[in-house]
């Protein structure tokens, strides 16, 4: 219980602050460390899957593009002051107040068949995955070819 | 402690950023936070029902949200290469004002 609890005071104070903090390289650490919490949240819901998934999209594939977008669109960024940086800490903690003590009355769900990832992914969504190796592939040849036409044009 | 007021907090933090900042990157991050919260329901509901449905759900939506996040970024590092321009109140401001031949055609129509 206590591990859950501090994972979502530390997920919500993550959230705060990557929205809160000027600086973007700041900002999107902070997002990392909070996509790393949620990972763990799901391995203490016994989601191994999700929580691995979780972790290698989150910080290696979205965290990445993130900075390296950041870093071929440089700015120059404002400081956050020390002050501004308390003020986030104290927002964070009042919003993490209802997380913890606020409970929604949600029904019982039961279901009679246990599904394993493998049957769940390939007999019932198999056409979902199958789209969704499309989709991937068409982004990817679709961002090499608008980066590769700003190349040509530059 | 319930998830679903935390995904709600999340999802409530992320649109706040969307609505008030206007760096684009700044934007993907609160983007990439809405879709984190909503994934995360995925994930609490087939905990809650003891099956891999919800796992198979979050597989796919982080797919497609890397999928988003990597379009978007493409998008904003050619709008930078092209104009030098990373706030959207800079690139709105970038709309064409209509001609006076244009103006004069919208009050006879």
């Amino acid at each position: 219980m206590w591990l859950e609890t501090a994972l979502a005071i530390g997920l919500v104070t993550s959230a705060v602050f990557a929205i809160y903090l000027k600086e973007t390289v700041a900002s999107v650490l902070s997002l990392g460390s909070m996509l790393v919490l949620l990972s763990l949240l799901y391995f203490s819901l016994n989601a191994p899957f999700a929580a691995i998934f979780q972790l290698a999209l989150g910080i290696g594939t979205v965290a990445i593009f993130l900075l390296a977008g950041d870093t071929l669109t440089k700015k120059s960024d404002e400081k956050t002051s020390s002050k501004t940086k308390i003020l986030g800490l104290f927002a964070a903690v009042i919003l993490s107040i209802p997380v913890i003590v606020g409970t929604v009355a949600t029904q019982t769900l039961t279901r009679e068949i246990n599904l394993s990832l493998s049957s769940a992914l390939w007999d019932l969504r198999a056409i979902d995955v199958l789209a969704q190796g499309i989709v991937v592939l068409t982004v990817a040849l679709g961002v090499v070819f608008l980066l590769k036409e700003e190349r040509r044009r530059s | 402690m319930d998830y679903i007021i935390l995904s709600v907090t999340i999802l409530g933090i992320g649109i706040v950023g969307l609505v008030t900042k206007n760096d684009l990157i700044k934007m993907l991050i609160a983007v990439e936070m809405i879709t984190a919260a909503a994934t995360m329901n995925f994930v609490v509901f087939g905990s809650l029902m003891e099956d891999s449905l919800g796992q198979a759900f979050s597989i796919l939506a982080l797919s497609v949200d890397a999928c988003v996040t990597a379009v978007a970024l493409a998008l904003a590092v050619a709008i930078y290469k092209k104009l030098k321009i990373r706030d959207v109140r800079e690139l709105s401001e970038l709309k064409e004002e209509p001609s006076e031949e244009e103006n004069q055609m919208v009050e006879e129509n």
